[in-house]
Order: structure tokens, then C-alpha cells, then sequence
């Protein structure tokens, strides 16, 4: 089997002193630079500054509102159909190699895939009106 | 795998119900006769493993799947005690919303998901199976989407969640850079006295990524919350048998390939273990509702079932087959008389015994069952997982430790039957408790007691 | 066989009671508590005389149970058991008896929960296996547990769960044990009294030691023994009379029973290293609840002291580990059992005609009901062990028994425990000139004993008078068990 993964030195903790180090680095990194620039940085706080910043035009009430489910729904169908459609370019690449088997494992991915589309018509998740 | 397809198919199937018809009941129905079906396609494909002896067991999906005996007769228990749940609880799922069919469709994906890790012999099916079960659950927690508190449970799940999936994955990818594989066999290969310690972080990481999905402490945070916040009916079968499914792939990861490894992570499970016991049983004294008393005794039980995963012998699997079975048939029971109270605090249970003798006996057997008195199937299951861990022979004040805690259980359980038999007050019921509700539960009750009287029932190893 | 027919009347006449309504459940408890006193008659009959003949005295019944377990259905009586069964058999008919004219509520689940404790203390006692001795164990308490919630006095609840949660802590500490044993030596029937007790004997001494306390923590919380005690007085008090009687004439042999059956050969040299501090708290235990007894005002709580008192000797003699002791011990069961019970129902008599049970408050019975007062005369005589009572014979062999122990301080501990006696005298010969005789209280119900209370009293007062002057057949039913014990 592949020596070269089974590790051959012993586990001690020695062996863990570059993932301390690492950790160590990468939490003084982050505490220096949060210092240095709260310390070197300047301060005014005005009123303007503490608002949100909405792209230059003022802002108008909360953003925290209930908003129609509809267009996360579509972008997550959409998302969903397309990755499921990025299977198909690997089977147009071996489509001689794989044969009549490989088509009919394709025709039954393509009806379960018809399932799930007839599902969401007749759940009426791409309907915008209601 | 026949099971997989069905449940799969069962699942579509329920899909598309909703869609054909509005009709409750007949929803209701048809999921009881599909589960039926389901468990009806276990018991055959548990005669066929019987009559296959000396055969190797089956691989599947190019030896991902090992479906060997001990995988099929778990599949076809939880099977078992998933159609006890439609029979007892299929009416109060089908009040929580109007997607009837949708929850039925989900539980039956959640199945796929439990048979996957009862017979998965490869990494990347511990993780599909981890995952097919853990995000129906977050579907059914938010399921009663006007409630507030259903909301937050299902978000705080599915954070928490994904967040110990990532862990998970993490230790699944750790462990395929310290063996190229992702074949739990392979896995045997690790060597004591020259472990990989990125073979060892792995193996902390999945000890991390699991105990999240049994809620064992320190990571059983979100479980309160979760389980009080979901509607009662998924909250039954979230805390009952989706626990026993992963504590199984949990039992099978850990004996079957890192089972010589035990002085590396015995000590850590042991901790987690006594932890568990604490906290679990500790904070469930302070509970007032009754609801929430059960979530934490579903931490505090998953501790004894830790116990299985500590001790690395048969009985160790024995035991967890029959804790599953006979915690969640006593819990099942327990949440479909809870069901019927209109208050779930210790209060609403006031008086139920004058008002509803039968309904107050059988809650009385099932507490007895979770408090481990002799002659129930609690007691059975108890007494399993600790023989394993006396046999494993290095945790006897773990044992010890979790007597003292099962002792303090028997104070919040027994709250409630003080609440049923001694004090007065009228304990107001939802609707009529009806003579199929009675006769659901007399079943419910006899398993119970059946288990505590014969045990071997559900060995077949 | 009989010997499952007498686990399975009380069993199935209990279940059956719950669904009976009106009269028929008391009749039903009667019927069914005579049979199992006729049949318990029968077997320590049989054990009689086969023990005299010099044959195989014990009777036995086993069939496979959970063998993956090593766990099997096995009862097994010999002449200790035998007797404590026919104990319950008389007991429990003279419960039934005493309070035939009682309304109780829900006389159904009262006179069901009733037989199923009996169901489970006879199982105690015939019990050979030691996962079915625990699961007994634990039965008999529930439905007791129950029967005290629901039917005793004010602070009833939060009394029976402290009692409960002692007792379970207890038990659990003995499944521990149990387990660890077991795993000793597997294999088809581990649990079984031979091997459990051939595993706990061959252990080091060391781990004896700690086995011990393991298991004897749960028999000293049920006897109760001196720290372990804290329960008992107010569970006594608490539980209505009935219960008050299964508790202290029959749950505190299980715990003695299981001492001497179980606890002695599975861990004789724990027993062995352990003997003198339990010797030492069982006299504590018996000096403490007599001065506690004799300030006591109210009746059931002196009788719960002079109980305790009663258990730490007989303990003690369980230690001192001699022959003498050992049988003095096995008759003094069920003496005191007999004794106990009489106690209990005049209690019950007499709260029922003067609605109080303070000592202070009561007086002049003898005038005003001379029957009951003769009865407690005669049982309270029995109760500081008067020769020609049965209390006698029991006691003397006790104390013996401690005297010619191997302990270096058997003077000590026999002076001690001697104490106890002339304070057992004061505080229940105080308890009869202060409700029997003095100033007359007027009486709510002004009647001496009714029929069914005569015909209960006086079945235990022949039976006091009888073992009394005539001890022979319970010594020569026990005599085989304690030279088995000690040789």
C-alpha cells in the first residue's frame, strides 16, 4: 500500500509546532493589524459617517422588510437546473465510449430531472402572479 | 439497496400526491400504506440476507455500500419504528401546515438518508447520508411557517448544521491526505505508535462533526432550541430516529476503522460522553415545559448511547440496535401523548390520570422505559450499552458516573407521572383522545415492555 | 412450578383488579392472598419436611430468559425463602382483613397495586438469578411508590420520591456491581446464583472490598441501616397503613433476605474486611433511633424508630457471622415481621377511633376499649422480646450471636446492643401507659374491634403466642440455610 502516505514518524507534539506557529502568526496578523490601524488611523466621527453608506443617495427607511419569496425561488431553481445541466457535457464528451447503457442512465437522469420540472410547474413556483 | 430505491421512490411519490389531490387524510393514508410497503421491502430483503449466509455481504455504487447483515436488519428496525411514527403521529403532521404530502416526501428522504449510514462503507456516502438527513430536517423544523419559534428553530438548525458539516468534511478530507482513500477499510491501515497527525485531526474533526449531529455537549447547543421550536411531530422523529441513524454510521466509523486507534480518541469520546450525561440531565431538571424537558433528555440518552461508541466490542452494537429501537419507540409514544395536551408544561399534565387513566398509563410506561426501570425496553438498552462499556473494561467510573445521572433522571420523568397521578387540576386535551389513538399507543406500550422482557428480539448478530 | 404459581396469583390477580370495579376487587384480593398463603403453607411444608427426612430440601424452576445475557427465569426456594414467602402470605391477608370495612378511593387500583407489590417482594425473595433478583428488586418498589403517592398523608409526594430516589440510587449502584460480576465469567447463564457468586468470591480482596460497598449500599438504604436511614421515618408516617405495613414487615426483609442470600457469598472476604464498621453502625443505628423512639409523640414515627432499632441488631447479628446469629436471625425476620404488622394495625385502629395518633393526646383504651388494648399489650410485649413471646426466642439467639463473634470487641458491641433492649422497653412500654392507660379521651367512634379487625389480631397475637412457646418448626425450617451459611 502507499507508504508514503502512512506518515512513519512518531506523533508527538512536536510535530504539531508548525500548526502552533501558523496559528500564532496568523491571530498576531490579525490582532497587529487591527491595532495598528485603529491606533495610526484617523478618527472623526460625524453623523453622516455613522449612517450606512447606500452608494451616495440618502437613505430611506429600513431595509429589514418581508419582500415576495419569488425571485429567490427562481434564482434558486435556476441555479439548480443549471449545475444539474453541467452533467451533460461530460457525457457529450464519452457519449461513443459509454454506449446504449450510458444513454439510458442519461434518459433516466433526463426523467428525473422532468419529475422535479413538472413538480415545480404544478406547484406553481415560477408563476409570479398570485 | 432495494430499501434505498423504494424509500426514494416513496418520497417522489408523496411529492407528487400533493400536488394530485388536497385531500388530508387520503395523504395521510397513502404515506401510511407506502410505509408499510417500505417496511415490508426491509423484511424481505432482511429474509434474503438471512437465507445468503457464508455469502459475502453485497457491495454497491462501486463499494461504497457494503450492506451487510447488521445494516440491513438496522434499516429494517428504523423502518419499523418510522411507520410507528406515521401510525401514531400521521394525523398531527398532516395539522402542522398544507403541505402534507411535501413532510411525508421528506421523512422518506431522511430514511434514504438512514439506510445510507447504516450500511456506507466509503467517506463520500457518510457524507451524502449525513447530508440527505440533515437538510429535510431543516425543512421539517421551519415546517409551521407562521410560528416565530418554528422559524428560528429551522434557521439556527440549518446554520449550526452546515457550519458542523463543513467540520465534518474537513476530517473526512484529513483523513484522505493521511491514507489517499476514502474507503472507511482503508482507514485500518492507520498505524498506533505512528500516527499520521493529520490522521489524528481527522479523527477529531469527525469526533466534532458527529457528536453535532447526535447532540452530544459541548455541541448541543442548538439542540434545545431546535427541538423545542419544531413542530412536535417533526420534533418526534428529529429527536428519536434520525439520532439513532447517525449514531450508528458514528458506531460503524469508529469500530470499524478506528477501532485499534482507541487510546487516541477513547479519552476524548469519554469526556464528551460524561459531558453529555451532565449537562443533559442537569438542565433538564430546571426545564418547566415538558417539551423541552425531552430535548434534553434526548442530550442526556445520546450520552448513554456515546457509551456505545466508547466501548469497541459486539456488545457495543447489540446495544446501540436496541437503544435505538427502544428509546425511540418509548420517545415516539411519549411525544404522541404530549401531542394532545394543550399545555405542554408540567401544569398541563395535572390531574391527567382521573381524566384519562389509559392515556396517563401508557405515559407512565414510557417514562419508566427513559428512566430505565427494570421490565421496560429502557432498561434493556441501558443495561446493554453499559455492559459493553464494562466489558471494554477501561471507563468503569464513567459507568459509575452515568448511574448517578440515570438516577437523577428518574427526577424529571417522574415530574410528570407525580403531575398525572398526584396532584389535582384538569389537564385540558386538544381533542378527544379516540379509541384508534388508545390502541396505537397499547402497541406502543406492549413494544416497550416486550423489549424489556426480550431483548434478543432484536438481535439477529 | 408452585413456586411460579405463587409469583403469578398476586401478578395476575393485580392486573385483573384493575379492571374490576366496586366490591369485587377486595374480594378478589382476598381470595387471591389466601391462595398464595395456602400455597406458601404448602411449600414450607414440603420444605419442613424434606429438611427433617434429611432429602433435598429446596424447591426449583428455571427456564431460558434473555440467554445472550446469560440470564435465565430461575426461582429457587429453600427454607429462608420459603419462609419469608409465608410471611407475605400471612401478611397480606391480614392487611385485606384488617381493612375489609374501609372505603378506600379507587379500591381497584389500591387493592391492584397492592398484589403487584406482593407479585414483586415475593419474587425478591425466590429470585436465583441475579438480573431477575434486580429486576424484582425494583418492581416491588414501584407499585408501592405509587401506592404511598396516592393514598397517604399531606406531604406525601415529595416524602415517597425522597424514599424512591434513595432506594434507586441504591439499586443502581447494585446493577453496577452486578454487571461488573457478571462479565467475570461469561457465558449462557452468568447471572445465575452460582456463578455470580463463585465470580464475586474468587475476586482479589481489594476489589471485594469496593464490590461490597457497591451492593450493600442498596440493602443498607432498604433496611435501613444508621446514615441511611433519613427516608424511613417519614415514608412510614406519610404511607397509609397498608403500605406502611408492606414497607416495614415485608420490603425490610428483602433487604436483610438479600444480604444473607446474595450479598454474603458474593463477597465474603469484602464482608469479611467490612464487618466491624458495619457492626458499628448498625449499634449506632440502634442506641440513635431508640433515644430518638422514646421522644417521639406520635405513634407511627416511634414505631418507624423502634423499627430501625429492631434492623440495626438483627444487621449486627448478620455480621457477627455465626451459626447462632444467622439462625437467630432467619426466625427473627419473621417475628418481627408478625410483630410489626400487629403494631401497625392497632395504630390504624386507633387513629381510626380517636382521629389522632399523638401520644399526648390519646389515653385511657383500656377502659374504653379493652380488646385493642389487650392486643397492644400482648404485641408490645412481643416487641421488647418477653420471653414466651416470639419476640424472645429471636432476640436471645441475636444477641448470642454477637457474643460469641470473632470480633475483638463482641463485649463492646454486645453491651451496646444490649441497651438497646432496656430502651426498647421504656419507649414501648411509655407508648402503652400513655394510650392505654391515664386520662380518658373521648373517642370519635366509641367501638372496640370489629369482626374483621378481631379475626386480623388475633391471628397475629396466636401467632406471637405460638412461636413463642412453641419456636420449633420455624428453627428446624431455617436450621439447613444458616449452617449453610456458616459451617
Amino acid at each position: 500500500m502507499n507508504t508514503l502516505m502512512l506518515a512513519v514518524e512518531q506523533s508527538t507534539p512536536i510535530n504539531y509546532l508548525p500548526v502552533v506557529l501558523q496559528l500564532l502568526v496568523a491571530i498576531g496578523f490579525v490582532i497587529f493589524m487591527v491595532g495598528v490601524t485603529h491606533l495610526l488611523g484617523p478618527k472623526r466621527k460625524t453623523a453622516d459617517k455613522l449612517i450606512n453608506f447606500e452608494s451616495g443617495i440618502p437613505q430611506v427607511g429600513n431595509a429589514r422588510q418581508p419582500m415576495a419569496i419569488k425571485y429567490f425561488l427562481v434564482a434558486i431553481l435556476f441555479v439548480l437546473f443549471d449545475v444539474e445541466v453541467i452533467f451533460f457535457y461530460p457525457y457529450a464528451i464519452n457519449f461513443k465510449e459509454l454506449g446504449t447503457e450510458g444513454f439510458m442512465a442519461v434518459l433516466m437522469f433526463v426523467a428525473f430531472f422532468l419529475c422535479g420540472f413538472i413538480y415545480i410547474i404544478k406547484k406553481g413556483a415560477l408563476e409570479w402572479e398570485e | 439497496m432495494k430499501a434505498i430505491i423504494a424509500a426514494t421512490i416513496i418520497g417522489v411519490i408523496m411529492m407528487f400526491a400533493s400536488i394530485l389531490s388536497n385531500n388530508k387524510s387520503g395523504i395521510v393514508s397513502l404515506a401510511t400504506v407506502l410505509f408499510f410497503f417500505l417496511f415490508g421491502i426491509n423484511i424481505w430483503e432482511v429474509y434474503e440476507s438471512i437465507n445468503a449466509t457464508g455469502v459475502a455481504a453485497p457491495a454497491y455504487l462501486n463499494n461504497m455500500m457494503s450492506l451487510d447483515s447488521f445494516a440491513i436488519w438496522f434499516s429494517m428496525l428504523m423502518s419499523g419504528c418510522a411507520l410507528l411514527y406515521i401510525l401514531l403521529l400521521g394525523k398531527e403532521i398532516a395539522k402542522v401546515g398544507k403541505h402534507v404530502g411535501e413532510y411525508f416526501a421528506l421523512i422518506a428522504f431522511i430514511m434514504v438518508g438512514i439506510y445510507l449510514l447504516a450500511g456506507y462503507s466509503n467517506m463520500l456516502m457518510l457524507f451524502i447520508g449525513i447530508e440527505i438527513l440533515s437538510i429535510p430536517q431543516y425543512i421539517l423544523a421551519g415546517s409551521d411557517k407562521r410560528n416565530l419559534k418554528s422559524t428560528e428553530a429551522s434557521l439556527k438548525y440549518f446554520l449550526m448544521g452546515s457550519f458542523s458539516t463543513g467540520i465534518l468534511l474537513m476530517g473526512i478530507a484529513m483523513l484522505y491526505g493521511a491514507t489517499g482513500s476514502f474507503d472507511i477499510i482503508n482507514f485500518r491501515m492507520l498505524q498506533t505508535d505512528a500516527l499520521n497527525p493529520l490522521a489524528l485531526s481527522g479523527i477529531l474533526f469527525l469526533i466534532i462533526g458527529l457528536g453535532f449531529k447526535v447532540s452530544a455537549a459541548p455541541m448541543h447547543m442548538w439542540t434545545p432550541d431546535v427541538y423545542d421550536g419544531s413542530p412536535t411531530p417533526f420534533t418526534a422523529f428529529m429527536s428519536t430516529i434520525v439520532k439513532a441513524g447517525v449514531f450508528v454510521a458514528f458506531l460503524r466509523l469508529f469500530h470499524a476503522s478506528f477501532g485499534n486507534l482507541t487510546n487516541h480518541w477513547m479519552m476524548i469520546v469519554a469526556v464528551i460522553t460524561a459531558t453529555t450525561l451532565f449537562i443533559g440531565n442537569i438542565t433538564a431538571v430546571f426545564q418547566q415545559s415538558v417539551k423541552r424537558m425531552l430535548a434534553y433528555s434526548s442530550i442526556a440518552q445520546a450520552g448513554f448511547m456515546l457509551f456505545a461508541i466508547l466501548s469497541v466490542n459486539a456488545t457495543a452494537w447489540q446495544g446501540i440496535v436496541i437503544y435505538a429501537v427502544a428509546y425511540s419507540v418509548a420517545t415516539i409514544g411519549m411525544f404522541a401523548v404530549l401531542i394532545k395536551l394543550k399545555d405542554y408544561t408540567y401544569d398541563g399534565f395535572n390531574g391527567l390520570a382521573k381524566k384519562e387513566p389509559a392515556l396517563a398509563f401508557f405515559t407512565t410506561i414510557f417514562l419508566m422505559s427513559l428512566a430505565g426501570i427494570p421490565l421496560t425496553g429502557g432498561f434493556m438498552a441501558k443495561y446493554f450499552v453499559l455492559l459493553a462499556a464494562v466489558q471494554q473494561g477501561q471507563v468503569m467510573w464513567l459507568v459509575i458516573f452515568a448511574l448517578i445521572m440515570a438516577a437523577v433522571s428518574v427526577y424529571y420523568y417522574f415530574k410528570v407521572i407525580i403531575a398525572m397521578y398526584f396532584k389535582t387540576g384538569e389537564a385540558e386535551l386538544n381533542h378527544e383522545v379516540t379509541g384508534y389513538d388508545k390502541l396505537m399507543l397499547g402497541i406502543t406500550c406492549l413494544l416497550v415492555i416486550l423489549i424489556g422482557l426480550m431483548p434478543q428480539l432484536l438481535l439477529n448478530l | 412450578m408452585m413456586l411460579t404459581l405463587l409469583l403469578l396469583i398476586p401478578l395476575i390477580a393485580g392486573i385483573l383488579s384493575f379492571f374490576l370495579k366496586g366490591e369485587g376487587v377486595k374480594i378478589l384480593a382476598l381470595l387471591s392472598t389466601l391462595a398464595t398463603l395456602v400455597l406458601s403453607g404448602f411449600v414450607s411444608y414440603e420444605i419442613l419436611v424434606a429438611g427433617l427426612s434429611g432429602t433435598n430440601n429446596t424447591l426449583d424452576f428455571s427456564m431460558p430468559w434473555i440467554p445472550q445475557l446469560g440470564t435465565e427465569f430461575s426461582l429457587h426456594a429453600d427454607g429462608m425463602s420459603a419462609m419469608l414467602c409465608l410471611l407475605t402470605g400471612i401478611v397480606m391477608p391480614v392487611i385485606i382483613i384488617a381493612n375489609w370495612n374501609k372505603e378506600v378511593e379507587r379500591p381497584w387500583s389500591f387493592y391492584g397495586l397492592m398484589l403487584l407489590s406482593q407479585a414483586g417482594i415475593t419474587g425478591v425473595f425466590l429470585a436465583y438469578d441475579a438480573l431477575l433478583f434486580y429486576a424484582f428488586w425494583e418492581l416491588a418498589l414501584i407499585p408501592v411508590y405509587f401506592l404511598c403517592s396516592q393514598w397517604g398523608g399531606e406531604k406525601r409526594i415529595a416524602v415517597t420520591f425522597k424514599f424512591f430516589v434513595y432506594t434507586f440510587v441504591g439499586s443502581l449502584m447494585m446493577l453496577a456491581a452486578l454487571i461488573y460480576l457478571s462479565t467475570l465469567n461469561p457465558g449462557a447463564n452468568s447471572y445465575s446464583w452460582a456463578n455470580i457468586t463463585h465470580a464475586g468470591a474468587s475476586l482479589a480482596p481489594e476489589t471485594q472490598s469496593w464490590v461490597f460497598w457497591m451492593i450493600f449500599i442498596a440493602f443498607a438504604i432498604k433496611l435501613p441501616i444508621f446514615p441511611f436511614h433519613t427516608w424511613q421515618p417519614d415514608t412510614y408516617e406519610q404511607s397509609p397503613t397498608p403500605v406502611t405495613i408492606i414497607l416495614s414487615a415485608l420490603m425490610v426483609k428483602m433487604g436483610m433476605f438479600a444480604v444473607l442470600r446474595w450479598l454474603f457469598p458474593m463477597v465474603p472476604q469484602g464482608v469479611a474486611f467490612w464487618s466491624n464498621t458495619v457492626i458499628i453502625l448498625s449499634i449506632i443505628g440502634i442506641v440513635y433511633a431508640s433515644f430518638l423512639a422514646i421522644v417521639q409523640t406520635d405513634l407511627k414515627r416511634l414505631i418507624a424508630y423502634s423499627s430501625i432499632a429492631h434492623m440495626g441488631l438483627m444487621c449486627a447479628a448478620a455480621f457477627s457471622n455465626t451459626q447462632m446469629g444467622m439462625h437467630g436471625l432467619m426466625v427473627q425476620m419473621f417475628n418481627h415481621g408478625i410483630n410489626i404488622t400487629g403494631m401497625w394495625l392497632i395504630v390504624s385502629m386507633v387513629e381510626n377511633r380517636y382521629g389522632t395518633r399523638d401520644m399526648t393526646k390519646l389515653g385511657g383504651m383500656a377502659t374504653a376499649a379493652p380488646q385493642m388494648a389487650i392486643a397492644l399489650a400482648i404485641i408490645s410485649f412481643a416487641n421488647i422480646a418477653l420471653p414466651l413471646t416470639n419476640g424472645f426466642i429471636g432476640e436471645f439467639m441475636l444477641f448470642n450471636g454477637i457474643f460469641q463473634s470473632a470480633s475483638a470487641y463482641n463485649i463492646v458491641f454486645m453491651a451496646v446492643a444490649g441497651l438497646g433492649i432496656i430502651l426498647g422497653a421504656v419507649y414501648t412500654l411509655n407508648m402503652v401507659q400513655k394510650t392505654a392507660f391515664g386520662n380518658t379521651t373521648p373517642m370519635l367512634i366509641s367501638k372496640d374491634m370489629t369482626t374483621n379487625e378481631s379475626l386480623a389480631m388475633a391471628l397475629i397475637v396466636v401467632l406471637v403466642i405460638f412461636l413463642g412457646v412453641y419456636p420449633k418448626p420455624l428453627l428446624e425450617l431455617t436450621q439447613s440455610v444458616a449452617q449453610m451459611m456458616v459451617p
